[in-house]
């Protein structure tokens, strides 16, 4: 089943299909840290590619940021950038 | 004896003890100053080792050498252009894979490279066993296994270091993508070959297949050929495997990380969390962890405050207690008056809020960071710094703020962006530091009431919140969220906790002290030749009509701009008496109205003179401006507020 990372209940785990960037590529074809392509190739630097585990730990309280277990090291994700984030997970 | 001089590089990802290492390698021997043009620091130092003379340059700590930071291009750029003897690569074992895929990306830049295998302790006691040999022998680099803090190591780290200096021309193993993308990588980088191009060939043809922004513009420039050839390759790519360029290649060299990772490392799964795990789940903990912040940054605070206050008084004492000895050595005249009010009162202005305040500031500020607790906080804070348009790591500027707002605008610098460094500056300067803090509990805390200090706290929360949020809608383009490392629990090495606040503390010294010195001078100079008065009878309309306050106090704002505090001390000068309850025509109403117009009205020479070097004369100008004309607005809808209240 497809669903984006913020779907995940806490402790459950699924593996990254692709990170969603939207149409538009930033402002004017930039691609610094603004960008979504920005983002994007951020999130694979630190290791959220196309076919990495990742868990779910747990989410700070009014829509804050995700807590996620990826490559052996331990991110902070804004809720955002993380709904961008497509998982397959197996239920 | 001729020494010879070598130029080595520490480079590695954040958190991973970088900056233990470099203070372990230079010890006293450092600089820190910006990089050429960028708003970015650089640390350097020297040692002596074996006949050489080696500089050690600290780089910033990143994930990648892409584009996504000036940090990542600053680094690419120096290791690439400048080409140090050699790169330290700092690895946090504990964290290998995501370590080893910047490692690789060294690699790729042909830099010759020695890996410190850093916090093996640490992987220890999380179940990992690493065989450095055998990492040594994949990527055919030295790797020498340390624990920073304690030392060990480091002293194999240099001498594997100069080996491989003096044994010039090792070339290390090549990063092998897939056949697909290898094939194409070598069409390419046999083209870009040809051109005139500092970086190297390969390296270049594989950034032109991941659409780096700065290689394509530049390559462009030389030939536009490639690109569209490097565009049709990409394509190629992009067809195969279903994903962008950029995507299929980091794909592929965290493959190639994570292979060697789980060749070399042995995993045996703990029984039980450790203590630093359950600390972590508490500390980040939906409910608990709010009340859990509040206390420890309620009792840091309480601790700066107390020692700063304490401290501030035993040195001004101490200072003024110079002055006698000034007089009669000077003279009472215009020099001698110049000399103390202009030039040593600057310098007091600047030693008591300095040491008291921003030294013990500066180590509880290392110190939680280097826990790693300050990433907790940013992690729970997150969503209400995003009603302002920022992440959660803009907390930690912010918390600066109310220590002094000089070391704030700097600590701006970990935001990604440049619209968002602005932005936090922005609020930073609104944000009541220390100074501040004494005439709002000297002035109103002691004279109206502690409610009405704690009331204006609020309200100036409240305006920060709100003037946050409008910059954040003007300002163009889009917030960026929150991607952030939480690293694991540590104690904090307490030698680099108080090196680092010992250059920070040089760094506000050399870029405060010769404004506040100057313009210290200049109000001494105006009072002197008699200007303030008349100055005082110019800013009437504003202070008496509109502000309802006594003519005096445009003189006591004015010494305001040099530190926030001086509106009280200069105000007791002029009324003659510290008891303010007992002065006619300064009643409650105008109490409160002068402590917020201090509290708002403009940022102090000090972080005007940090504006400038971050954000240059015009943004800096725009904000002191905006500022000034806010705060009389604000003080004067609160006084015509008070009066109709009936206070």
């Amino acid at each position: 089943m497809k669903l984006r990372l913020t779907d995940l209940k806490n402790g459950e785990s699924g593996v990254v299909t692709s990170i969603k960037t939207g149409h538009r590529r930033g402002h004017g074809g930039h691609r610094g840290a603004g960008s979504r392509w920005g983002f994007r190739k951020r999130l694979e630097d630190m290791g959220l590619t196309p076919g990495t585990r990742v868990t779910v730990v747990k989410s700070a309280p009014f829509r804050g940021p995700l807590e996620v277990h990826v490559r052996g090291s331990r991110l902070a994700l804004g809720k955002r950038m993380a709904e961008r984030i497509l998982v397959e997970v197996e239920r | 004896v001729t020494k010879k001089k070598l130029i080595v590089a520490l480079a590695g990802n954040a958190n991973v003890g970088k900056s233990v290492i470099f203070n372990q390698l230079t010890g006293l021997h450092q600089h820190i100053g910006n990089w050429p043009g960028k708003t970015v620091e650089k640390a350097e130092g020297t040692l002596h080792f074996r006949g050489y003379t080696i500089d050690v340059i600290d780089l910033p700590g990143i994930y990648s050498l892409s584009t996504f930071s000036i940090e990542e291009l600053v680094s690419r750029q120096y290791i690439a252009v400048e080409r140090p003897d050699l790169v330290i690569n700092v690895v946090d074992a504990s964290i290998l894979e995501r370590n080893l895929f910047f490692t690789l990306q060294l690699m790729e830049l042909e830099t010759p490279l020695v890996i410190a295998l850093n916090q093996v302790d640490m992987a220890k006691k999380k179940g990992m066993k690493i065989n450095h040999e055998k990492l040594e022998e994949l990527l055919d680099v030295p790797v020498v296994p340390t624990v920073a803090p304690r030392g060990t190591g480091v002293y194999e780290l240099l001498q594997r270091a100069v080996e491989t200096i003096e044994k010039r021309g090792r070339a290390h193993a090549q990063v092998k993508y897939g056949e697909e993308v290898e094939k194409r990588i070598e069409v390419l980088s046999d083209l870009v070959e040809k051109v005139p191009y500092p970086y190297p060939a390969r390296w270049t043809a594989i950034k032109l297949l991941e659409k780096d922004e700065q290689v394509e513009r530049e390559i462009r420039r030389i030939n536009p050929e490639i690109i569209s050839a490097a565009g049709k390759l990409a394509g190629e790519i992009e067809q195969i495997h279903g994903h962008s360029c950029s995507t299929v290649i980091t794909s592929e060299r965290y493959e190639i990380a994570g292979c060697i990772a789980r060749e070399v490392q042995h995993i045996v799964p703990l029984i039980k969390p450790p203590m630093r795990e359950r600390l972590h789940a508490l500390t980040t903990h939906r409910i608990l962890g709010y009340p859990l912040m509040a206390i420890s940054l309620l009792s840091i605070f309480f601790a700066i405050f107390t020692f700063g206050d304490y401290t501030s008084e035993l040195l001004s004492a101490l200072f003024y207690g110079l002055e006698p000895i000034f007089e009669s050595v000077f003279g009472a005249g215009i020099v001698g008056q110049l000399i103390w009010g202009g030039v040593m009162e600057g310098i007091i202005a600047g030693v008591t809020v300095a040491l008291p305040y921003i030294i013990p500031f500066y180590l509880a500020l290392y110190f939680l960071e280097d826990s790693g607790y300050l990433s907790r906080i940013a992690f729970l804070l997150d969503n209400v710094m995003h009603k302002i348009g920022l992440h959660g790591k803009a907390f930690i500027p912010v918390m600066l703020g109310f220590g002094c707002n000089v070391p704030a605008c700097l600590g701006c610098r970990i935001m990604e962006t440049e619209r968002e460094r602005l932005l936090t500056a922005f609020v930073v300067t609104l944000v009541p530091c220390a100074a501040t803090t004494v005439v709002v509990l000297g002035l109103v805390g002691a004279f109206v009431g502690i409610q009405w200090a704690l009331a204006l706290y609020i309200i100036n929360m409240l305006i920060v919140f709100i003037l946050g949020r409008m910059a954040f809608k003007a300002l163009p383009g889009e917030p960026t969220a929150l991607i952030m490392e939480m690293h694991d629990y540590r104690v904090p090495h307490l030698q680099t906790v108080a090196k680092q606040t010992w250059f920070r503390m040089m760094e506000f010294i050399k870029m405060a002290f010769p404004l506040i010195i100057i313009s210290s001078l200049i109000i001494k100079l105006a009072e002197v030749i008699g200007l303030l008065d008349p100055i005082a009878d110019i800013l009437s309309p504003i202070t008496v009509a509109w502000l309802g306050l006594p003519a005096i106090t445009g003189i006591t704002l004015i010494f305001g701009v040099l530190r926030k505090e001086l509106t009280l001390i200069m105000l007791a000068n002029l009324f003659g008496t510290t008891n303010f309850a007992a002065v006619q025509g300064f009643g409650l109403v105008e109490m409160i109205v002068f402590t917020l117009v201090t509290m708002l009205y403009i940022p102090c020479v000090a972080t005007i003179s940090a504006l400038v070097r971050e954000y240059g004369w015009k943004k800096t100008i725009f904000i002191t401006v905006f500022e000034i004309v806010f705060a009389i607005i604000v003080g004067g809808v609160a006084s015509r507020l008070l009066i109709l209240a009936g206070i």
